[in-house]
This record gives structure tokens, sequence and C-alpha cells, in this order.
């Protein structure tokens, strides 16, 4: 049986449509027009034991929705959800034993204790045995070298080192599924590695499956073999990660500066890479923020160092930045057709 | 029960670790000690007794009122609304805990410390620089009972308010007049006896002087035999009562956050 098993799950918020202005708020008061928006819109999935899922999508997807109804704090509006064979909304007491969850914008550490006490507090409240406790710790210990932070203060922790701590804590009572909710966010190249790390060793040695959010695609890519992608409300894409990596592996974004620029300039910008590569070479240019010019390229097809050095050698450039595609334009090729 | 000893003891060496903010209350203490002291002098002017109650019986009431107000205050009001306003209050959701005792047990580590660290220099002062003497009668065995169910009386009050924190953006309002009410009609401020008779008999019967009049008779007025007894037991219950409040009153709040989302 899997593990996780929702189906035609949905999740409907009322709210107030406000008014503009003094008089308006003065309007809202004694009449109230609300209207229904669909965070989460009947989605189906199951989830299988020792599974690391990528539950991806853009800002305002139903990510999080989703991942409330999964641990019982939110109570969906309509469709059937089932974590370790139960409802989570009608045993929360329960059900929270089974699980553990990181919020990465907050801590479930205690701020002004030393980490190891949180371990204590959090060994009582789940019901760890002294010994389980010993060789939990062990392991983590092995892992981020935590005794080296134990009587530190948890507000002293750099981001970084706080994130390690609330996932290892999460590991604590070895639940046999942990809910990560954008586990790297704000965090720089080097400790995001060391995170990825640890979660996939976690992964590999207690056999716990592992659900991650995120922004960050560099996260799927090491991490999951299975993406689930979100917008609207609704299951874009839910399979392996091959077809995906393909897809924006090979997009890379060239960001340049160009002088004195103006619509023209990006008409020019344009015309340039159409004459020197030819149409359909898989280059889109763009403007998306003000004097930047986004040249969107498939490496596949064009050589990024080449479209580089053409426009180098055509346009008077200030500034060259080099990014990886976002969710936003992922979700976008999505929609337009990319993975059929 | 041993997760909530855990997070008690997590929470008095929360307490620990903000000793300045002991020091500070003790030293407003001092100041609002001297303040009463001079102002209740002048009250009773010539008089032996006010409404059967000498200067020391009243002295001792107010000093030991304003320090049992540092004792009580729990701030999970406070705490609790914004949690509830920044959503941090999902962290308690996803752990097998029951939220009301987590809390109880959160704000009990504060009590525990300052019963010591506030209340000893305060009696210190009381007795030795304004030389008012403390009566020990047997009553004074019931004071830790006592106290301990004004503790939990008063943390009702202060989780209630926190949890209109899932219907209202702002407590401030609430807040203020939640402190307001429980000052005044506690006998906080002043000793029950100074109301006027009707008020007294059915202030005697509310949840509120059982915070600070009840505990504090024990030491005030070690005369008195049954009526603490009595007191105790309207303690007790409403006690009883308001812990079963909350519940209540926390499974219909919850509702807002699980249903409209948080």
């Amino acid at each position: 049986m899997s593990l996780i098993h929702i189906d035609g799950l949905s999740k409907h918020f009322k709210v107030l449509n406000r008014r503009e202005g003094l008089g308006g708020a003065f309007r809202d008061l004694f009449s109230r027009d609300y209207s229904t928006v669909k965070a989460v819109d009947g989605i189906s999935f199951d989830i299988e034991p020792g599974e690391i899922v990528g539950y991806i999508g853009p800002n305002g997807a139903g990510k999080s929705t989703t991942i409330k109804m999964m641990t019982g704090i939110l109570k969906p509006t309509d469709g059937t959800i089932l974590v370790n064979g139960k409802a989570p909304y009608d045993n929360r007491i329960h059900q929270a034993m089974v699980m553990g969850v990181v919020f990465g914008q907050r801590t479930q550490l205690w701020w002004d204790l030393p980490v190891i006490e949180s371990f204590k507090i959090l060994k009582e409240i789940y019901k760890v045995d002294q010994k389980t406790f010993d060789e939990h710790m062990a392991l983590f210990n092995e892992l981020v070298d935590l005794s080296a932070l134990y009587s530190r203060q948890v507000r002293t922790l750099s981001l970084g080192q706080r994130m390690l701590c609330d996932i290892t804590a999460s590991f604590l009572h070895n639940p046999p599924v942990v809910f990560l909710d954008e586990p790297t966010i704000g965090l720089d190249v080097s400790i995001k590695a060391k995170i990825r790390s640890v979660i996939e060793e976690l992964n590999r040695t207690r056999d716990t499956t592992i659900i991650l959010t995120t922004h960050d695609l560099g996260d799927v890519e090491a991490l999951c073999r299975r993406i689930i992608i979100i917008d609207e409300g609704k299951i874009l894409y839910d399979g392996g990660i091959d077809k995906v990596t393909e897809l924006f592996g090979a997009y890379r974004t060239l960001k340049v500066q160009i002088e004195d620029f103006s619509e023209a300039t990006l008409e020019a910008a344009r015309d340039s890479l159409d004459h020197r590569f030819g149409p359909d070479q898989g280059i889109t240019v763009a403007c998306r923020e003000e004097f930047w010019t986004n040249i969107t390229i498939d490496q596949a097809r064009t050589p990024l160092s080449e479209v580089l050095n053409h426009v180098l050698a055509s346009f008077p450039v200030n500034d060259v930045r080099i990014v990886e595609i976002s969710m936003e334009n992922v979700v976008r090729r999505i929609y337009d057709g990319a993975l059929q | 029960m041993r997760p909530y000893l855990a997070v008690a003891r997590g929470s008095t060496l929360v307490s620990m670790v903000y000793r300045f903010g002991f020091l500070a209350a003790v030293l407003g203490n001092v100041v609002y000690l001297a303040v009463a002291f001079y102002l209740w002098k002048a009250v009773y002017g010539d008089a032996d007794t006010i409404r059967g109650l000498t200067f020391d019986q009243t002295y001792l009431y107010v000093a030991l009122g304003s320090t049992l107000f540092i004792v009580l205050k729990t701030y999970i009001d406070w705490s609790l609304s914004h949690e509830i306003r920044e959503g941090i209050v999902a962290i308690y959701l996803i752990k097998p805990i029951d939220f009301q005792l987590y809390m109880l047990a959160s704000s009990v580590g504060f009590f525990l410390l300052s019963v010591v660290t506030v209340t000893v220099p305060t009696v210190l002062l009381i007795t030795l620089v304004f030389g008012v003497s403390l009566p020990v009668s047997p009553a004074l065995a019931l004071f830790p009972l006592s106290l301990l169910l004004a503790f939990i009386i008063n943390f009702c009050f202060d989780y209630g308010v926190g949890l209109s924190g899932f219907y209202t953006e702002s407590i401030w309002g609430i807040s203020t007049v939640k402190d307001t009410l429980v000052l005044v009609l506690s006998g906080a401020l002043i000793p029950i006896q100074f109301f006027p008779d009707m008020i007294r008999d059915t202030l005697i019967w509310l949840p509120f002087q059982a915070v600070y009049y009840t505990p504090l008779s024990l030491i005030t007025l070690p005369e008195e035999g049954w009526e603490h007894v009595v007191r105790l037991g309207v303690q007790a219950g409403w006690a009883v009562i308001l812990l079963a409040a909350g519940r209540v009153f926390y499974h219909q709040a919850v509702k807002v956050l699980r249903i409209a989302g948080g």
C-alpha cells in the first residue's frame, strides 16, 4: 500500500474582496463581497515508501496548502488524503508521531536555548527512548558535526547551521515520512550542497519517504527521481525527473545590459541573433526588467558561448549575467507543450 | 506527562536567559512599593483601621499584590497572538502535544523562577526596610496551593485572549481590557474590603478575585478560618471551569485556521 494516498483533493478559501480607499474600507464593514480561491483543485497522486518526491511549482501554486493538508494543519474542502493509512486532520496527535516536518522559514527549535536542549525536549515530546536517542545523535553528529553546535544558542546559529539542526531534529523520532518545505531557501551554494547530502543520506539509511517542496531546481535535480509540478492548484506534471531535467537542464538565460537601452536595442539584438544563428535555434529575446536584455538559449541547439561572443562583438555591453532557468519559466514551457 | 515536564524545564531555562528582565522587574517593583507605602500612610493618617484593616495589613496586601502581578504574568496573550498572526502556530499543530498543556507548561518556567527571584527580595524589603511584619499562621500552609491555582486561572485569562488572535489581527484592545478588569476586580490594586458591600459580595464569586484576593488573604487575614477554605474551593472550581472553557475555545478557534487557512 502506498504511504501517502491523495485522491481528488481540493482546498478552497473564501477571501474578502476589499474595496479601495477609506470609503471602500468603510463600505467593507457593512457589505462583504467574498470570492472563492481554489488553492488546491482536485489533485491525485500516490507516494510509495522510501521515495524522495520533489513537489514544485511557482509561488502561490498550492504547494504549501497541500503540505499543510498532509500534515493535518488544514482540513481539505473535498477529496481523500491518507498518510500512513489515516486521515491527518482527524487524527492530528497520532499522525504527528509518524511525520517529521521542517518549514524552511520557521524553526521548531527553542530560539533562546542551546541546540541540545531542543533535542532533549523533542526526545520527550516524541517519546524517544534513551538508547534510540543516543544512536540518532551519534548519526547526526557523523553527518553534520552536530556536537560542535550543542552548546550554541539557536539564535546565534547561521541560517545554514540552523537548517541542518532543524532537518536532523525532524528525523529524531524516525518517522516514516518527512516533509521539507523550502529547506534551502536563502542559503549559499556550499551549505545547500551539505543539506542535500544530509537529506540523501537520511533517506538512504532510514528509508524515510521525503516530500520536498522547493523553488530551487538544483535541489530537485540533486535529490529527486520523481517530481510533481503543480500550478494554480492543479497537477501539471507527475513523473520521472529525466524528461524535466532535459528540459530545464539545457536552458540558460544570458542577461546582458546593453548601453543606451531602448525598445530599439531589443529589436536590434533580436534581428542580429536571428541573422547570425538563424530562426528556430532555441533563442528567445525578451526584456523582463529595465535595462536588462534576457536571451534564453537552448544549449542543445546553440552553444551559449557562441551567443555570448556574438553579443559582445555586436553591442556595447556593460554587464553580463548567466542564470539558470527559473521555476516560472519551466512551468511556462510545460504549458507551451514542452513535455508532450 | 513527561513531554510537558520537559517543556516546563525548557521554559525555566529560557527565563534564566533573560535574567536582566527580572532585575528590571524587581527594581520597578521597589519604586512602586515605596510609592504605595507613602500613599497608604497618607490615606490612613491618624486612623488605626479602615474597613477593619490596619495599615500593616493593607500595605502588606498591596505590596504583595504588585509582586504577584509580576510573578503571575505569562505574556502568553501577546506571544500566542503573535504566533498565530505570523503562522508560527503551525509548528505546534504538527507536534503530538495537547496545545493548552503545552502553553501552560511553557509559561510555568517564568512563574516558578520569579516566585523565587522576585518574591524573596520584595519580602525582605517590606519587612526589613519598611518594617511591616509578616504574620505567620496555619493559613500560610495553604498559600503554595492557592498561588498555583491563581497562576492557572490567570494563565486561562491570558490564553483566552491569546486565542482571540485567531479572529482578530490585533489583541491590544482585548488585552488591555483584560488587564484592567483583572487588576481592579481581583483586588490587586485596592483590597476587596474597600469596595461597597454589595459589589464586594458579588466579586467574591467571580474568578478575578481568585487570582489575587484569595492567595493574599491567606497572608494578610490570618484570623479568618473557614472563609479561607470556601475561597480556596471557589478558586479550585474556577480553575477547572476556565481550563475546560479554554479547551472548548481552542477547538472552535483553531477551526478558523484549519478551514480558512493560515
